[in-house]
């Protein structure tokens, strides 16, 4: 582009010339488009990718170990199905119960990259450049909890997916082996979304009131620890004084109100330690609820933060 | 310490406070600090060069937070190098760090005093506020202080314990004007009594005002080394600049042309413009040119004398 | 060289200082309430069983929980700030040996997380088990005994281990959740490598410990206490000594 002697304005005194710069006419792309930026690089700022290699340890680390186990009965599948076709008791892992068994490693992910998802922006104070765009409050906080769900997700459903190929190598027949497997196989997936809304909306509304991660990390597993602990010791000590609707009070749990809710998903009857009084289905509902109640108070957070 | 005013031709004589000897830095494949020799006595020097020539490393290896990669750092005579001992005689004031933000100003000068060891912290602390300027405000916490004001702090905190060296990397960073102007007399005073001071900054004024003796780091070497003055008349190979104003430029010109000893002339709009490879000479021969010629001579200025063509000239080469 | 004498105080006292921070002070408060808040609804119940409390109370909430968090932010938050802020220059460009610095810093960081653990259990104690005789002045002897041993071990590990990374914060917590927690039910010898297992331990030898509980008699328990304790301080001195700055932007 030759800058030539155009001018843009002129007066006897002086003149401004234009020097070519290219203006941008066209097309812009609007709020979804800078959601969905928003979002993609979110995501991928979970796994670390876009950071130093240091920042891919933890996420890989956390989310392998919880896969780790599945992969370990899909790498020993043969030998597993030479032992079941004996007729032997073999303890396998299975679809509704992997949650329930490793659910503190995906704690500790979340515990270890919540922070990294929200803090930052707050800790150098760039919220500003973000909301005078075409993103607005709103849209950034949806954006930051789509992304730790998805990221969850796929953490979630990486091992059941190996899970599934090792019980399909299992069986001598393929094609009926997946005709088996698929509908026990497939509850995983609401469920596991589920669990990723859950978890995601939690740990993000909470490590979004300080711009520290360490503060963050620290409230987000005290949060966690306690919330589990606390109401099954109420639950016990209320249960034996006499107060049998305590057991109302497992609804506020993080962790093992999705354990319940899995069982819903998978229509088994409820493997938590508290009573069956309440059905799976309260389980799932209390889910749903703290999904909506914490993304509330995220967005609560952004809408007040002063930017 | 007795104060002392060390006068230049001494220095030869008493041993060197600040000593490096071919020391080098290196991070990997990363040449920081390249081959760098120099002493330095009493006296405030500056240490310049453009960004990411080396200059903070330089500092850190001086104030004994680095081991040279190669040759030696003596400071008073031994290694800083994890030698705690030694910072009871050096203050650093560092570029980027800021000091503790909840302490008042005097709280953290006293903190650094009682830190050194020192017995009346307390009236040290307030004499070092009052020698940077911040009585006003030293009882404010320094998360409440403008920038300016907290590089003061910093240096109060530095020379609390009146060091006999002072490492100071871009003091200058953030304050005014009348804060640097007061803050380059503090450190002339602390210099004419006998300390070491050692500042780097890519400001030129500041550095011209201050002192003359200047190194010049480019890419991690020593590019020069001195008074700048000197330096320039080192610069033989390339011309010096003059600036005249006379009552006919133009007849001045063609006189000073005829002489060996000018080899360029220009005629700007009110001055003219001389080229010469021979300064002394040229300082000989302007005063007959403009007899000669019959010209009245106003102004002979020497265009490029000053600090930044210097090291402008460094750094190019 | 700055006796230790005068330096310690000064650096605990300005540790001390910044710990105290308005906000950080009352979440831990509030998380060190816990365990008196729930002695007070097992008061509201009317129960008063040293057997249940300390099974369910103090074993998992005051020393699983309150101990290895409060010992995480205290003990990685003593050169934190200065770690991230990289303020330690100024304590290290000082005439004092690099072992006061770091004794100093711990012992800021014990005294605060000590005092709020010790707190915690004599007031869940008082309210709840004391009442129910010896047996519940033993119980809550033997958990504040716990705590005093895992406040030096935990401060002392986790400082140390802020001075070697930078995610000392999220390691510290999954050594005492992971490490300790679920690997040790799998892995028994795993209990010599716990401070989890120390604590409970020397808490044993006051009080029989019904869970699943100390696996360490009291004297091994102590002595490898005693070991972790000299060997983090030890490596944070080290660590210090070899303290190296980049050149940063420069």
């Amino acid at each position: 582009m030759s800058a030539g002697n155009r001018l843009t304005a002129s007066s006897p005194a002086g003149s401004i010339y234009d020097l070519g710069y290219r203006h941008y006419e066209g097309k812009r792309h609007g709020r979804w488009y800078a959601a969905w930026s928003l979002y993609v690089e979110s995501l991928r700022g979970v796994w670390g990718f876009g950071r130093p290699m240091s920042a891919k340890a933890a996420p890989f680390i956390l989310a392998g170990l919880y896969s780790f186990f599945a992969f370990l009965q899909l790498a020993f599948s043969s030998t597993l199905a030479s032992e079941i076709s004996s007729g032997q008791q073999v303890q396998l892992f299975a679809y509704d119960s992997y949650f329930t068994t490793f659910s503190l490693l995906l704690v500790l992910f979340c515990v270890a990259q919540a922070p990294e998802v929200v803090c930052r922006d707050q800790r150098y104070q760039v919220l500003s450049l973000y909301f005078t765009r075409a993103i607005g409050r709103a849209d950034y906080a949806l954006a930051r909890v789509a992304s730790l769900s998805t990221a969850l997700f796929l953490a979630l459903i990486v091992p059941m997916i190996a899970l599934f190929v090792g019980d399909v190598l299992m069986k001598p027949d393929t094609i009926s082996a997946i005709g088996d497997e698929l509908p026990k196989a497939l509850p995983a997936i609401p469920a596991d979304l589920l669990i990723a809304a859950s978890m995601a909306s939690i740990s993000l509304a909470l490590s979004s009131y300080s711009p520290r991660r360490a503060y963050s990390a620290i409230g987000l597993i005290a949060y966690f620890l306690l919330m589990e602990a606390v109401p099954a010791i109420i639950y016990a000590v209320a249960n034996h004084g006499g107060w049998s609707s305590a057991d109302k009070l497992v609804l506020l749990t993080p962790i093992t109100s999705l354990t319940g809710a899995t069982d819903w998903f998978f229509g088994k009857a409820l493997t938590s330690d508290y009573p069956a009084t309440l059905g799976p289905a309260a389980y799932v509902l209390a889910c749903l609820v703290s999904v909506g109640v914490f993304s509330a108070i995220l967005l609560f957070r952004y809408r007040r933060i002063a930017a | 310490m007795t104060a002392q005013t060390i006068p230049a031709a001494d220095q030869a004589v008493a041993p060197p406070v600040i000593e490096l000897a071919n020391a080098a830095r290196w991070y990997g494949n990363v040449v920081a600090v390249n081959d760098v020799s120099f002493s330095l006595g009493a006296g405030v020097t500056g240490l310049l060069g453009p960004n990411g020539a080396g200059k903070t490393t330089l500092l850190h290896m001086l104030a004994g937070f680095l081991a040279p990669s190669a040759g030696t750092v003596h400071v008073l005579g031994r290694s800083p190098h994890r030698d705690p001992s030694v910072y009871r005689q050096i203050g650093l004031v560092p570029e980027r760090e800021s000091a503790y933000a909840f302490l008042t100003g005097y709280e953290y000068v006293r903190f650094n005093a009682r830190l050194q060891g020192m017995r009346n912290a307390d009236s040290a602390a307030r004499a070092a506020i009052e020698r940077v300027g911040l009585e006003d405000a030293a009882d404010r916490a320094i998360g409440t202080y403008s920038k300016g004001m907290r590089q003061r702090a910093k240096v109060a905190g530095a020379l609390v314990h009146d060091p006999q060296v002072l490492l100071l990397d871009e003091p200058f960073n953030g304050m005014d004007p009348r804060q640097r102007l007061s803050m380059m007399d503090l450190l002339g005073e602390m210099a004419a009594a006998g300390r070491t001071i050692l500042f780097s900054s890519h400001i030129l004024e500041e550095v011209e005002r201050i002192g003359t003796e200047i190194l010049v780091l480019v890419s991690g070497r020593l590019a020069a080394s001195g008074d700048f003055r000197a330096i320039r008349a080192l610069m033989t190979d390339r011309p010096h600049s003059i600036t005249i104003r006379s009552s006919d430029d133009r007849r001045l010109a063609t006189t000073l042309m005829a002489d060996p000893a000018v080899f360029a002339v220009e005629l700007k709009e009110n001055a003219l413009s001389v080229q010469t490879a021979h300064l002394s000479a040229f300082r000989r021969i302007i005063a007959v040119a403009g007899r000669t010629a019959g010209v009245r001579l106003m102004e002979v200025v020497p265009a490029d004398e000053s600090l930044e063509s210097v090291f402008d000239y460094l750094v190019r080469r | 060289m700055t006796g230790p004498l005068v330096a310690f105080p000064e650096i605990v006292r300005l540790t001390l200082r910044q710990q105290l921070g308005r906000r950080r002070t009352l979440l831990l408060v509030l998380l060190a309430a816990l365990p008196p808040l729930l002695a007070l609804v097992y008061r509201a119940f009317g129960e008063v069983d040293v057997s249940g409390f300390t099974d369910s109370v103090f074993e998992p909430v005051s020393l699983t929980i309150v101990l290895p968090l409060a010992t995480v932010l205290f003990g990685t938050g003593a050169f934190g700030a200065e770690n991230d802020e990289g303020t330690i220059l100024y304590l290290l460009a000082k005439p004092i040996s690099r072992w006061v610095i770091v004794a100093a810093k711990a012992f800021a960081a014990v005294a605060l997380s000590l005092v709020l653990t010790v707190a915690s259990v004599l007031v869940a104690g008082a309210i709840e088990v004391v009442p129910a005789g010896s047996d519940g002045v033993s119980a809550t002897e033997a958990y504040v005994g716990a705590m005093v041993v895992g406040s030096l071990c935990y401060v002392t590990l986790f400082l140390t281990l802020s001075l070697f990374t930078r995610r000392a914060l999220v390691l510290g917590i999954g050594y005492s959740l992971v490490w300790e927690g679920a690997l040790s039910s799998l892995l028994p010898g795993i209990a010599n490598l716990s401070v989890r297992q120390y604590a409970l331990g020397a808490a044993d030898s006051f009080y029989q410990l019904h869970t699943e509980a100390a696996r360490l008699s009291p004297t091994t328990a102590l002595t490898l206490s005693a070991i972790l304790i000299v060997v983090a301080l030890a490596l944070a001195t080290w660590r210090l000594m070899r303290f190296e700055l980049s050149g940063s932007t420069d």
